[in-house]
């Protein structure tokens, strides 16, 4: 029929073209060529934009870019190129490096950071910005009324949770001190290895006083909002874009090459790509690249993919039978075959993981991970008092929608059927009721992901403690609590490592989560753009990105970012 | 004339009132909330929030409040996006959901009618059957398929058109597209039939045998009757248009309202989504309303009760 | 589907329509288009039903990772999708859910649709001007998000989505019946009827009702395909049937955007549903000359 005809050749026609971006420019045809120049082994178009301008996919629109109430990485995205904390991350290891502060001293017990502001620091507007501001905004923060959702990450500083929490109410009691208009003392209740990194930390960026009391919750308007980064807000129009400009009051305005950066707020994976092919944007941020495209990726010199600090995990409300009985649960993680599932489903774009904690942590030592042995499954599955998963009643596998949790869950679903021969049924929800059935603990096993905030196991680690809001399994260890209490307060670094090796140990022991696969970051990034590279954080400093206009002269910046990750 | 208007506008409140009640409280009773995250908020922070929001009232008081500020169309500020009210949400996106469903209807009028005439013209031969087939192809692909063919082919192979994005008119033209293929088929068919009906009229019959040209009895007297099931189908054609627009919205990145429909409910934007689903409503009816006039306009047999 | 497509219930149709009928099947019997879809549907609607048991077919759900995404061979004719399983065996049992979704929702709708329209034309008055007011409002609700709620609210049954969709679709129906009745009702054997001292709802349901059937047949034909596009619509949406179970919506929705790369996903499962679409569409076009001359306005 008609509409046959014309599906397949169009069809055909778009598999053709597809590929013939990856052809020599010869076989482009010659109308389209004018407008876009297509390298050998580039993906799609590489023409640099004129003058200093950024372009990228920012994924779903960010929710608020109040840098106290944001979580998220497109939040925080915004955040970083407007803001900027008493550090700064190096572009390339995300060590903290000076930023509004120019020097810092830790107290021999590590118990207080002293911070020494640069000498006339100004908001965009003029106004000083001194010491005090870093204390209103810290303090903000923590004060319940914030509704912080970062508010946790204060807490190594003293009085900060019970301050956040509402038990206490006195400001002065708070570690927290500014003695005079340049020096910003904080006082941490027990030693906390990673406090200078969240030193750089979005959450952790000053906020104008003066803008925030005139405007209340629409400080952050394009015409209201002030700030003290290398950038500033221009236009934001919703589910759309972000326009940034230089801020020629920011300290080291001189070293900021772009001019302007267009954050686009687009949501879907697949249009986020189609851009960057096109030409339209210069860097397709990580996590907008279809997974199943990765594989095809790799071809391309302008494909980066590295290490990244996450993990996907199902976890198991431990609350309801049989999932109560750890025998079930052993039996459930060690019959998930995580090699089949990331070579032959997900086609390598992830790597298999069978521990809780992601690899990349300087100093950890991992403990031994939860494998695939179908027989050992099948033993723990008829100590719990299932043989052959006779008498095992249907469980279900809640994920929220999307294609990537779907093929994974129907795997699973397929794996546990076959090798446990137990009955599994997929409850597929939107985000609202997904979310509502994690956190009131209705679900039998939940898909679930977790990315690190900081560089440190603590940062996976100590959402298992019991009660915490992110535990979201029931499951409640007083070994374990005791564990990551005792790690938070040590000192020394090898036997904190050791406590957090083993607590991860009775963790994986116990499965309460069962660990699937450990993300990696994917981007594009067209080869014109430097000062871009690769980090373990997917956190990248704009301040010294550069738009190479003579790139194909020059030796390409892929190669110059020097990481072995690709 | 003035008493209809009237009456129709009169019966706009109990409407919306209707609809602003249903909606309230169907989206209440939905699981979840708005302060729920991927990772937790402190339960500080959520009953603050919640505080804020007037949430913590009792759930007849939160709706009479949300009455009496919806009248004055004050839909309050978003639960996902505390920096924007509902109406700033609203009025920055709408007009972007207009322009495209109003581009599409009227491409799918354009190449929708003239098929429509001509199958009629050649009603049951050959010609016919093509012009119907290749109208109903389109309303038998779905959208969401047409959007990435096109843009497969016509932006990442032949570097033709920009792939997404609603910037420069060149931008607008596969969305548009997309969207339109879908309403072409039901014009072209609704136009076949309503010139066939007058076709067979005396006046036409007439007309002919007086001796005018087909071109001048064809365009000057039996379009403007034929066309009228057009007419009145444009009203549910807009509704639907809203739908597809959710679709393209999101396939292309347009920054219109209605994935604001859609991800609003998903996230239990109260607010939000109130807000949206009034305006929509209101829009709707006043779209009918308007449909309304034209067809008495176009159609003098037809008087307003 | 048969209830749509079965060939009129003469029998039931009092003795001056039956004219109508034969003359109708003459006429639609030389629409070559309908005819042709008529028979493909049938094939479809056959393939969908024995699906279970048609020797050769492989279980649909039945993965095999090794085979992940592979291209049509001669072991797989439409290919294998992502978890390796067989394209040619999921295409067919989509069918089986896109076909009962498509046809059950419409009779949803046309359960709420008939009823509803017949007593409003049949009472009148200010009941008939009360109730389709209410369908007024309800045309100008944007439904989608009632569908959304629904769907959200009552957890993803295969049962909420018939509801959901043919809660949807009655209010066209609703209109059409009405009409019709409005213009039935005081016909000479309706008169007769009634002198005879039967009751209302014996009229509307046994007199009346029987006489719409044209349009309603005709419009019936027409909703189906428009219900089963709405389906994948809520799959695109991720609204859809839960997996591992999948619809063409979801096939089809899911393929797309895999469209460059693994391009068998989405042109087999959306060939299936296109082909379905046009031939109903084709159907009831064929219908609408054959059993309703005259061309219907509110039709669309």
């Amino acid at each position: 029929m008609d509409s046959r005809l014309r599906i397949v050749s169009v069809a055909a026609l778009a598999a053709l073209g597809f590929t013939s971006g990856a052809c020599a420019p010869a076989s482009h045809p010659a109308a389209g060529a004018a407008a876009a120049t297509v390298a050998t082994n580039y993906f799609g178009d590489t023409s640099p934009p004129a003058g200093q301008v950024l372009t990228f996919t920012n994924g779903a629109e960010p929710e608020t870019t109040d840098p106290a109430k944001m979580s998220g990485q497109p939040d925080g995205r915004v955040a970083r190129i407007m803001f900027e904390g008493l550090t700064t991350p190096d572009p390339r290891t995300l060590e903290p490096r000076p930023g509004q502060a120019y020097r810092w001293e830790m107290s021999a017990d590590g118990l207080t950071y002293t911070f020494h502001l640069r000498p006339g620091l100004q908001w965009s507007d003029g106004t000083p910005l001194t010491a005090r501001d870093f204390l209103w905004s810290w303090i903000r923060v923590v004060t319940p009324a914030t509704a912080a959702k970062n508010a946790g990450m204060f807490y190594p500083i003293n009085g900060a949770e019970a301050f956040s929490k509402d038990s206490l109410h006195d400001v002065s009691q708070l570690g927290l001190g500014a003695p005079d208009d340049s020096t910003f003392v904080v006082r941490l209740h027990s030693p906390t290895a990673y406090f200078l990194f969240l030193t750089q930390y979005y959450t952790f960026v000053p906020v104008p006083r003066h803008v925030i009391e005139k405007f209340g919750q629409r400080w952050t308007l394009p015409a209201n909002v002030v700030s003290n980064g290398p950038f500033l807000l221009k236009h934001w129009r919703q589910s759309d874009r972000f326009e940034f400009g230089r801020n020629p009051r920011y300290w080291d305005a001189a070293n900021v090459k772009l001019d302007r950066i267009v954050a686009l707020s687009v949501e879907d994976v697949n249009t986020c790509t189609n851009l960057y092919k096109a030409g339209v944007i210069d860097w397709n941020t990580s996590g907008n690249i279809p997974s199943q495209f990765i594989p095809y990726m790799r071809q391309f010199a302008d494909f980066r993919a590295g290490a990244y600090q996450g993990t996907y995990f199902y976890s198991i409300n431990v609350t309801r039978p049989p999932l109560d009985n750890v025998w079930v649960r052993r039996a459930l993680a060690w019959s998930v075959d995580r090699e089949s599932i990331a070579r032959d489903l997900l086609k390598r774009s992830r790597e298999p993981w069978g521990r809780y904690v992601p690899s990349g942590y300087p100093g950890y030592t991992a403990p031994d991970p939860v494998g695939f042995d179908p027989k050992y499954a099948r033993e723990c599955l008829a100590k719990a008092g299932y043989p052959g998963g006779r008498g095992f009643r249907k469980i279900s596998i809640l994920f929220n929608t999307s294609e990537d949790h779907r093929r994974i869950a129907e795997a699973i679903q397929s794996m546990w059927k076959h090798e446990l021969g137990i009955q599994v049924e997929l409850s597929n929800q939107e985000w609202g009721s997904y979310l509502q059935a994690c956190t009131s603990l209705q679900y039998d096993v939940a898909r679930r992901s977790w990315i690190g905030d900081y560089l440190d196991p603590n940062t996976f680690m100590a959402m298992m403690i019991t009660g915490d809001g992110n535990n979201r399994t029931g499951w409640s260890s007083p070994r374990y609590d005791e564990l990551i209490h005792a790690a938070a307060r040590e000192v020394d670094v090898p036997k904190r490592m050791a406590m957090l090796h083993d607590a991860e140990a009775l963790l994986l022991d116990q499965s309460p989560t069962i660990p699937i696969y450990q993300y990696s970051s994917s981007e594009l990034v067209k080869p014109y753009v430097h000062g871009l590279y690769p980090t373990a954080l997917d956190t990248h400093p704009l301040k010294y990105v550069w738009i190479d206009h003579d790139w194909r002269r020059h030796p390409a910046p892929v190669a110059d970012a020097g990481s072995g990750i690709r | 004339m003035f008493t209809f208007i009237l009456r129709r506008l009169l019966l706009f409140i109990p409407t919306l009132l209707a609809i602003a009640t249903l909606t309230f409280f169907m989206i209440r009773l939905a699981p979840g909330g708005p302060f729920q995250a991927e990772k937790d908020i402190p339960k500080a922070a959520v009953e603050q929030l919640r505080k804020q929001y007037g949430l913590d009232k009792p759930l007849g008081v939160q709706y009479l409040n949300y009455l009496r500020n919806a009248v004055q169309l004050d839909f309050g500020p978003s639960y996902k996006y505390p920096s924007r009210t509902v109406r700033e949400i609203i009025f920055e996106a709408f007009p972007v959901s207009l322009e495209l469903g109003a581009w599409a209807l009227l491409l799918s009028i354009v190449i929708g009618v003239p098929i429509g005439m001509f199958a009629a013209l050649k009603q049951n031969t050959g010609l016919d059957f093509a012009a119907m087939t290749a109208a109903l192809a389109g309303v038998s692909i779905p959208n969401f398929v047409l959007g990435p063919v096109l843009v497969l082919s016509l932006s990442l192979s032949l570097y033709l058109l920009p792939p997404a994005l609603w910037q420069s008119p060149a931008s607008r033209v596969l969305p548009v597209l997309t969207l339109s293929t879908a309403y072409v088929a039901y014009i072209a068919r609704l136009t076949r039939a309503g010139m066939l009906e007058v076709l067979r009229q005396d006046f036409i019959r007439t007309a002919f045998a007086k001796g005018l040209s087909d071109r001048v009895v064809i365009f000057k007297h039996a379009l403007k009757l034929g066309i009228l099931p057009v007419v009145s189908y444009l009203g549910p054609a807009a509704a639907r248009v809203i739908m597809g627009s959710i679709v393209v919205e999101t396939i292309f990145a347009i920054p219109g309202l209605g994935r604001h429909l859609v991800n609003g409910a998903f996230n239990r934007d109260y607010t939000l989504v109130m807000g949206v689903v009034l305006f929509y409503a209101a829009f709707l009816m006043t779209l009918n309303l308007l449909v309304d006039l034209a067809y008495t306009w176009l159609d003098p047999r037809v008087e307003l009760a | 589907m048969s209830a749509a497509l079965a060939p009129a219930p003469v029998a039931v149709l009092p003795e001056r329509a039956s004219g109508l009928w034969s003359d109708a099947w003459r006429r639609l019997r030389r629409n070559r288009a309908s005819l042709v879809g008529a028979v493909l549907l049938v094939v479809m609607a056959s393939l969908s039903i024995t699906a279970p048991w048609l020797p050769g077919l492989q279980d649909p759900t039945a993965q095999d990772l090794k085979l992940s995404a592979t291209p049509p061979a001669a072991a797989h004719w439409f290919g294998t999708d992502e978890l390796g399983r067989d394209m040619f065996s999921r295409t067919i049992h989509g069918g089986r859910i896109s076909l009962l979704v498509g046809v059950v929702g419409t009779l949803v709708s046309l359960l709420i649709g008939v009823a509803y329209g017949a007593i409003a034309g049949y009472r009148g008055g200010r009941i008939d001007e009360a109730m389709m007011r209410f369908v007024d409002i309800l045309y100008s609700l944007p439904y989608i998000f009632l569908v959304i709620l629904l769907l959200v609210f009552f957890s993803r049954s295969l049962i909420m989505l018939f509801v959901a969709l043919g809660l949807v679709q009655w209010l066209t129906m609703a209109r059409i019946v009405r009409g019709q009745v409005l213009s039935l009702k005081n016909q000479t054997f309706v008169e007769a009827a009634r002198a005879l001292g039967a009751s209302d709802r014996r009229i509307i349901f046994q007199h009346i009702v029987p006489n719409t059937l044209g349009p309603v047949i005709v419009y019936t034909t027409l909703t189906v395909p428009a219900v089963i596009l709405q389906e994948a619509f809520l799959s695109f949406l991720g609204l859809g049937v839960q997996p591992p179970a999948a619809s063409w919506g979801t096939l089809v929705s899911d393929g797309a955007r895999l469209l460059a790369l693994f391009p068998w996903l989405v042109i087999f499962p959306g060939l299936a549903l296109s082909t379905t679409l046009l031939c109903f569409n084709f159907l009831g076009d064929g219908l609408r000359d054959a059993l309703d001359p005259q061309g219907r306005r509110d039709v669309s």
